[in-house]
């Protein structure tokens, strides 16, 4: 008897002073609430949580607060589900761009295909191996497919395949941007998320050339670009261009490529 | 002891910070502009006069009579959390540039010994509720003072071309300890 009026005493004390207290801090977290703190806890909570820093704000409360002051467009986010985007803008009242929805996309396929100038047997990743000549593939834009990207990567969504270059999951990616700024070739760009295809390529040199250099890299035939219906395709610079708003999946292009550099999404 | 000699003692003689070494952290973290440095003094003073009231109060009127003095390290810090809390939201609606400029430095005066110490020296000597509440305003006054005068040393030193290896901190420290020197001259003044 003697020991539960021991314990049980003291901890209803405490209980009892920290339920006043608390009560307290209720009561007065109401009076003194700011109207405009409600909107930024509102848009902090729809938005994405991964502090990632795409937007180049130092993480996701930065971002709401921008965003209530003014400062950020939410377009800049793009690692918030555009259903949320949409309530955001609601919020703000101001509508706007919203902004696509996008994924990273890695334009290349050499991988085993592309030749080497060299064995790396270093320290590090592809940034360590782009130091010396300029990276492991003869080809200049081909990816060294030493994992830089999967590094930096948050959600796990990009690494390198069994061929030998980098990949996006696209179900895992978030575009928040990571990979985009790490990859030394700069092969990494965003495409619309429900884009039918992509060009697997970066090289900018004229066919026979690329031909010397990696058995999977774009010629420049220029097949894709005559064949495409809606003319969605240009050659730029040795390069095919897809223009997302026209293409409509019909995939000809990808048949009829014959180095099977587009690839479909 | 007269009140008027509480107050002087804490706030020269017995400086919370330079004599008693306490409050240190906010000392060296806030100091480096005047005027964080004082707002940060007086969000100190506001949090020891009414945690003295409250802590006394708690103490006297619900831990003794029930004889359970045991328990005041753990009320106390439950009381000054709670008014720390109380003392953030205020400064976040009233004032949001003072709020940002002293940062994580706010909730740091929960943990800060010097109001916890503050509070346990009022019930140790065994003060009336005036005597405390005197006590906790003068130990206030006495860290902005200070503070005050260390964020003035601070913004000249900024000035002066210090040695690689004293730049920050050490010179700080260093620019303390001259000051706590110099306010030791002070002991024994009100003996």
């Amino acid at each position: 008897m003697e020991i539960i009026k021991a314990m049980l005493l003291p901890a209803s004390i405490m209980f009892g002073i920290a339920l006043v207290f608390g009560i307290l801090l209720v009561i007065l977290s109401q009076v003194f609430s700011i109207e405009k703190d409600i909107k930024t806890e509102e848009i902090e909570k729809l938005l994405a949580g991964s502090n990632c820093g795409g937007c180049g704000k130092a993480g996701c409360s930065a971002f709401a607060g921008a965003l209530i002051k003014g400062e950020a467009n939410i377009s800049e986010c793009n690692s918030t589900p555009k259903a949320n985007k949409e309530k955001i803008a609601l919020l703000l009242g101001n509508g706007g761009n919203i902004g696509e929805d996008t994924v990273a996309v890695v334009h290349c396929n050499g991988g085993n295909f592309a030749k080497e100038k060299y064995e790396y047997q270093g320290y590090g990743d592809c940034k360590s191996a782009e130091i010396i000549a300029g990276g492991i593939k003869v080809c200049p834009t081909g990816c060294i497919g030493l994992n830089s990207c999967n590094k930096i990567c948050p959600n796990y969504a990009i690494d390198v395949n069994m061929e030998g270059f980098a990949q996006v999951k696209k179900e895992l990616c978030t575009s928040c941007g990571a990979c985009i700024i790490n990859c030394p070739k700069s092969l990494i760009s965003r495409i619309p998320r429900n884009a039918p295809i992509y060009i697997a390529c970066s090289n900018n040199c004229k066919g026979k050339d690329v031909r010397e250099m990696c058995t999977h890299g774009c010629i420049a035939c220029g097949l894709c670009e005559r064949v495409c219906p809606e003319k969605a395709i240009t050659l730029v610079n040795n390069l095919p261009v897809v223009d997302y708003s026209k293409c409509k999946g019909c995939f000809l292009c990808v048949e009829k490529c014959p180095t099977k550099v587009i690839k479909k999404h | 002891m007269s009140i008027v000699l509480i107050i002087f003692t804490a706030l020269i003689a017995d400086n919370i910070v330079l004599s008693q070494f306490q409050g240190i952290c906010p000392f060296l973290g806030v100091s480096k502009k005047g005027s964080t440095a004082t707002g940060m003094g007086f969000a100190v003073i506001f949090v020891m006069a009414i945690s003295s009231v409250f802590t006394y109060m708690v103490y006297y009127y619900v831990l003794v009579p029930l004889e359970l003095e045991y328990l005041k390290t753990m009320a106390f810090i439950l009381i000054i959390a709670s008014l720390v809390q109380i003392i953030e939201m205020v400064i976040k609606k009233y004032s949001p540039t003072l709020y940002t400029a002293l940062g994580v430095y706010l909730p740091l005066i929960t943990t800060n010994c010097a109001v916890l110490g503050t509070a346990n020296t009022a019930i140790d000597v065994g003060y009336g509720l005036l005597n405390s509440f005197a006590l906790s305003v003068a130990t206030g006054t006495g860290f902005l003072i200070a503070i005050f005068i260390l964020s003035g040393i601070r913004e000249k030193i900024e000035k002066t071309d210090v040695p690689k290896c004293f730049k920050g901190f050490p010179i700080t420290l260093i620019a303390a300890s001259i000051m706590a020197l110099a306010f030791a001259g002070f002991s024994g003044l009100f003996a």
